[in-house]
């Protein structure tokens, strides 16, 4: 048992709240559910409560509402131009999904939804998806354009053409897997460090001494993972925006 | 009241402007969020380059039973393309 309580990993644990199974899949209601429907509430309840008064002195709701509005838009704005603003409310609604996933994964007893790399990846998925699409709509054949970079001498055009493609496909997975290994990575280091001080504390003696040493990183690390929180909910919106531009504007 | 208002949101947005011109460029949290937030990008870019040059020689090896030669061709290929994708990273950051 005190095995368990030390288990780094234990955290990750999905476990089933309302057992659900449709058709042989398995679709029950889990605490990552429970935390993204948290998540969700708490995104409408501030968007909702920063709009209704609009008063011309924001308060504190309004306040943080119009900040991460102006904060998501002056982004959308400086990477994929004014046009970009069409995909504002898709970048807007993936940034603050992200971040209040992350900042709350970071609560105690609560759950990190996007340390789950299904859930990651369904967002980068969701991203090329959409960008691909409104690539093809808009542009038609010449958003295939994107993959042939003009003035390539007609030798290697096969060459850089797949090098295109390839790295076209490394997009949603660099995406993906850039948020989830981060939010993984901080929040082992985290149990590791409380599992050092549990150790020391229990070995006694002289090393029971050295105990506040990994509380201290902690306090530490846990700062350093509100700035990793905010910035890769930061990076996430602002990587849409730039691949957006390029389904906007193909052919660089 | 009315032409009051109108004064004080001409105001506003003529100070906004010379603000907002030179912050739109870099719109980053700041200086060291923004420098560890382009980091994280470049090594997950070039890694991932990598790696989907790997799985798609190894699957297509598979598929053509031509082991180890497209794994070989496409992860020198995923590497081009990691390279790729830093060097027009590094270039979009550096023309703004």
């Amino acid at each position: 048992m005190p095995e368990k309580a030390i288990d780094p990993i234990h955290q990750f644990n999905i476990e089933r709240l309302m057992p659900f199974h449709v058709m042989g899949l398995d679709a029950s209601f889990t605490n990552a559910s429970l935390l993204m429907v948290i998540i969700l509430a708490l995104v409408s309840l501030l968007m909702l409560a920063g709009t209704s008064r609009r008063s011309m002195v924001p308060g504190r709701l309004q306040a943080a509402a119009e900040m991460s509005y102006e904060f998501i838009a002056n982004t959308v704005r400086g990477t994929a131009g004014q046009e970009g603003m069409r995909f504002f409310p898709f970048v807007f609604s993936l940034f603050m999904f992200v971040l209040l996933a992350n900042l709350l994964g970071l609560l105690p007893f609560s759950y990190t939804v996007t340390s789950q790399i299904v859930v990651t990846f369904a967002l980068a998925g969701l991203v090329m998806t959409v960008l691909i699409l409104y690539g093809l709509v808009r542009h038609g054949t010449h958003f295939l354009g994107l993959f042939v970079p003009s003035g390539i001498p007609i030798l290697i055009l096969p060459f850089i053409v797949l090098i295109e493609i390839i790295s076209f496909l490394s997009r949603p997975i660099s995406l993906a897997v850039r948020l989830f290994a981060n939010m993984l990575a901080g929040h082992i280091t985290l149990k590791v460090f409380g599992g050092f001080v549990v150790a020391l504390l229990g070995a006694g003696g002289f090393a029971a001494l050295l105990s506040p040493l990994p509380l201290i990183g902690i306090i530490v690390l846990t700062a350093f993972e509100l700035l990793v929180a905010f910035l890769q909910a930061y990076v996430f919106a602002i990587l849409t925006c730039v691949y957006l531009n390029d389904a906007i504007h193909p052919g660089h | 009241m009315r032409r009051r208002l109108d004064a004080l949101s001409q105001d506003l947005s003529r100070r906004e402007e010379p603000r907002s011109t030179p912050t739109s460029s870099e719109t980053g949290p700041s200086g060291l969020g923004q420098a560890v937030g382009l980091g994280f990008r470049v090594t997950s870019e070039f890694v991932a380059a990598i790696v989907v040059g790997g799985l798609i020689g190894w699957q297509g090896d598979r598929w053509l039973h031509s082991s180890p030669l497209l794994l070989i061709t496409f992860i020198a290929l995923g590497t081009a393309a990691g390279f790729w994708n830093v060097y027009r990273l590094a270039m979009k950051t550096g023309g703004k």
